[in-house]
């Protein structure tokens, strides 16, 4: 029986049974491409692959691919979660401080209320809670590309209409082309900074693109994701969510997964007016965060200071880091995040074989500009200079010239 | 705003707001209690060794060594792994699947089973799909199903509290899906392996395109002669799906662990709905705990179980020797006839640091749902109940 992908997707809209057979593997795939993906591509099995053509006796793959703090969430963090086993039996609604403190220190440190907050496992799992309660076949939703797939994918998967657009000649969200397709669109997903090209816009940009939005479609709804907030050292950048806590159908993803080191962990949260927060609690899961996800996430947050020492260290990494790429010839975008999106001059996935085979392991292709950028996170300042020796390695051995890779 | 609002309901089928909500079945509240600590605050400024927890079913005991052990290593050497996306979902898969004694693509994982009861809700009932159960049973499905304006039929338990199979199968003729708790939370009966089997080939037969999601929760606890899992069902035929979790007899409630165990068709429909199921929804540390406590063998379920039926044992005796009878309980919790409404008796062992369940009507004038914790608490927790149903008059002070 022949069935239409696009009948699929709206059977599985509504629920529908689809018959026995179909390539939900393949579509489930293809709608894959988020971070965590790249863990499963990387599990210990998959390393061999990469691995294979390293040196006998070299050290453990480098991974420069997901955009992980290579530090973890730090010795106060484990300690309070250590500090929570005596309590893992208890689901997290039995436990002080449980989800709702958490909710509430999130709400606090925001100052908003705990009607303001949705938690998440991941910002992901709000992203596709988005995706579900704000598009349907009617009401598209309109993103960047190349940005985080996660909306793109869940849509397309539900059958929503998607209208992609395209970054601008500095690889930042063109905000003028998404306002020209925001018109009657379910949702608008502006990931600020935006993965996987790290720039920014500032936080009046922000407010005026949610303004002029607002003016021509008032019941759309604007998913700003500040996955890498903590990592901006722009000034003129601002994080929406005072915007957010007071504007109708906007409202601010962030995430544990990045700064704060705990992408294990699956914590991420919503923040927004009332009206806009409540179907995303309603259709998040009950009881996402665990126990030890709770205690984690409330002591990072009671630690800023470390999230500062976090940043400036990814900073100088950041820093050292594009100064040797620029040194071969590779320019990268203005990155405000904890990854660097790099013209390598050659096609992602040449870059990534070549890397790998000397074990460091870079980001996944990025349409349209797999044919010459790749995303390279940012490891320790003694990863990244291993990964530098051989980035020299493999852009030496091009016969291109630094000329040539320094376009954009 | 307004215009938004609806579309996310015509989206997701969310009836209008609050209005569906109000079945009997989820009156309750739902769930395990999602806002317990919001709802009643006077009690979260207690520490928890200050109170007895007989509320939510959970294992007194923990995991054990073995397994927060197991967390611990997670941290890696550098303590850096939890910031590292995980596939350790896959090596779970395959420790679940050999313990089971099935393939890995017969196993989903879920942010607890309620990911896969929600899942298993949001792909098998329709607004033309009803999903039936019995009343009272767990209520995770009926409240998604009734978020999604999905009709929900309740039916009837017997006289015997156990799930009545003639008015369930009845019910189940062009269902979407039957929810088969069983041991059934609250009331804790267990049917037997030869009669749930006669009840899924009778579903099968006369409505062929119904799905029964077989919640074995408490599977761990049962301590029935005639016991035994439904998954060699559910791995032959796509319309039965078994759940499982890790937050009962495992005792890591906390950590967010469950599992669906089926026919790669039926597993496959509900990934290609929840993308997630399985995959991005899981931490790092709770899968590690999930691998350690399977791979540690049956030993730990095996001591859990007995310590469970002794306390059990003890606390069915106390409420017998004083007129109270409790259903024949084959869980970590039992239900009971204290003859006074569930609330008053809940506030006043509230009042004295011990928690128990919340109403599950159409039970909740007389009867309630408590937790086993340890022998040691449920003395003590005993003891307050019966200061509690003497000051109600229900026993003699």
């Amino acid at each position: 029986m022949s069935v239409t992908r696009r009948e699929l997707f709206s059977r599985l809209r509504v629920g529908f049974i689809p018959d026995d057979g179909l390539p939900l593997n393949g579509l489930a795939l293809a709608a894959r491409g988020h971070e965590a993906e790249s863990a499963e591509t990387f599990r210990p099995s998959a390393i061999g692959e990469f691995g294979a053509g390293a040196q006998a006796g070299s050290a453990a793959p480098i991974k420069l691919s997901s955009n992980e703090n290579p530090m973890g969430p730090g010795r106060a963090v484990l300690n309070a979660i250590t500090g929570r086993f005596g309590e893992t039996m208890r689901y997290p609604f039995n436990v002080t401080p449980g989800d709702a403190q958490l909710i509430e220190t999130i709400a606090a440190l925001h100052k908003a209320k705990p009607e303001n907050v949705a938690l998440g496992a991941g910002s992901q799992e709000l992203l596709k809670v988005a995706v579900w309660g704000f598009t349907n076949p009617a009401r598209h939703l309109v993103t960047a590309t190349p940005t985080f797939e996660n909306v793109t994918g869940t849509a397309r998967r539900m059958g929503h209409p998607v209208v992609e657009v395209k970054v601008d000649g500095q690889f930042r969200l063109d905000l003028e082309g998404m306002l020209a397709n925001a018109r009657g669109a379910g949702l608008i997903f502006v990931n600020n900074p935006n993965n996987p090209t790290g720039t920014v816009h500032s936080g009046a940009t922000i407010s005026d693109f949610v303004e002029r939005v607002r003016r021509i479609s008032p019941d759309t709804v604007i998913l700003i994701d500040e996955a890498y907030h903590e990592y901006v050292t722009d000034p003129a950048y601002e994080s929406a969510v005072p915007l957010a806590l007071q504007t109708p159908n906007v409202f601010v993803a962030r995430t544990f997964s990045k700064a704060y080191g705990m992408a294990g962990m699956r914590i991420g949260y919503a923040l927004g007016m009332r009206d806009t927060i409540r179907p995303l609690a309603r259709l998040a899961l009950p009881f996402n965060i665990s126990v030890l996800g709770t205690i984690a996430a409330i002591t990072a947050l009671n630690d800023p200071a470390h999230m500062a020492a976090e940043r400036d260290r990814n900073t100088q990494v950041r820093d050292f880091t594009q100064k040797a790429l620029e040194d071969l010839g590779c320019r990268s975008t203005v990155s405000q995040t904890n990854f660097l999106f790099t013209n390598v001059g050659r096609s992602a996935s040449a870059f990534r074989s070549a890397c790998g085979a000397q074990g460091i392991q870079v980001g996944r292709d990025f349409p349209p500009f797999d044919g010459s950028h790749a995303r390279i996170s940012l490891g320790t300042m003694a990863e990244m200079q291993r990964a530098v020796a051989v980035f020299r390695n493999v852009l030496g051995s091009a016969a291109t010239s630094g000329e040539e890779h320094a376009r954009w | 705003m307004v215009t938004t609002r609806r579309d996310f309901v015509r989206t997701v089928g969310i009836g209008a707001a609050g209005a569906a909500l109000s079945s009997s079945w989820i009156s309750a509240r739902g769930r395990e209690d999602r806002v317990w600590s919001l709802a009643e605050p006077g009690l979260t400024v207690q520490t928890p060794s200050s109170i007895i927890p007989l509320s939510s079913n959970e294992n007194p005991m923990g995991p054990g060594r073995v397994v927060l052990d197991a967390i611990t290593k997670a941290f890696g050497p550098a303590g850096a792994t939890p910031g590292r996306y995980s596939g350790a979902t896959t090596e779970l898969r395959d420790v679940l699947a050999k313990s089971l004694g099935v393939r890995p693509d017969n196993v989903i994982l879920g942010c607890g089973s309620t990911q896969i009861l929600r899942t298993a809700t949001h792909v098998f009932t329709a607004r033309d799909k009803a999903l039936v159960g019995t009343i009272p049973t767990y209520e995770e499905c009926a409240g998604y199903a009734d978020m999604l304006g999905h009709p929900v039929r309740a039916v009837s338990l017997d006289q015997n509290f156990r799930a009545d199979l003639d008015a369930l199968a009845d019910a189940a003729r062009g269902a979407g899906l039957v929810f088969y708790c069983n041991p059934n939370n609250p009331v804790a009966t267990y049917v037997g392996a030869r009669a749930t089997k006669d009840f899924i080939a009778r579903v099968n037969r006369i409505s062929p395109e119904t799905t029964i999601l077989v919640d074995e929760a408490y599977f761990e606890y049962v301590t029935h002669p005639d016991h035994e899992s439904m998954i060699p069902l559910a791995i032959e035929d796509p319309r039965i799906v078994v759940a499982r979790t890790f937050s009962k007899a495992y005792g890591i409630a906390g950590l967010r662990l469950g599992y669906a165990v089926g026919h790669p068709d039926a597993l496959r429909k509900m990934t290609a709905w929840d993308n997630a199921t399985g995959t991005s929804s899981l931490n790092v540390l709770s899968l590690h705990a999930g691998i350690a406590a399977i791979n540690q063998g049956p030993g730990f379920v095996d001591a859990e179980r007995a310590r469970n039926a002794a306390a059990r044992d003890f606390t069915i005796k106390w409420f017998a020797d004083r007129g109270m009878r409790s259903t024949e309980s084959h869980a970590n919790f039992i239900f009971t006839n204290i003859g006074v409404p569930a609330r008053q008796f809940r506030d006043g062992c509230a009042a004295q640091g011990v928690r128990v369940g919340r109403d599950f009507p159409p039970f909740e004038q007389g009867w309630c749902r408590i937790s086993i914790g340890t022998m040691d608490e449920m003395q003590r927790a005993t003891a307050i109940f019966g200061q509690v149903l003497a000051k109600a008059g229900v026993i003699a002070a």
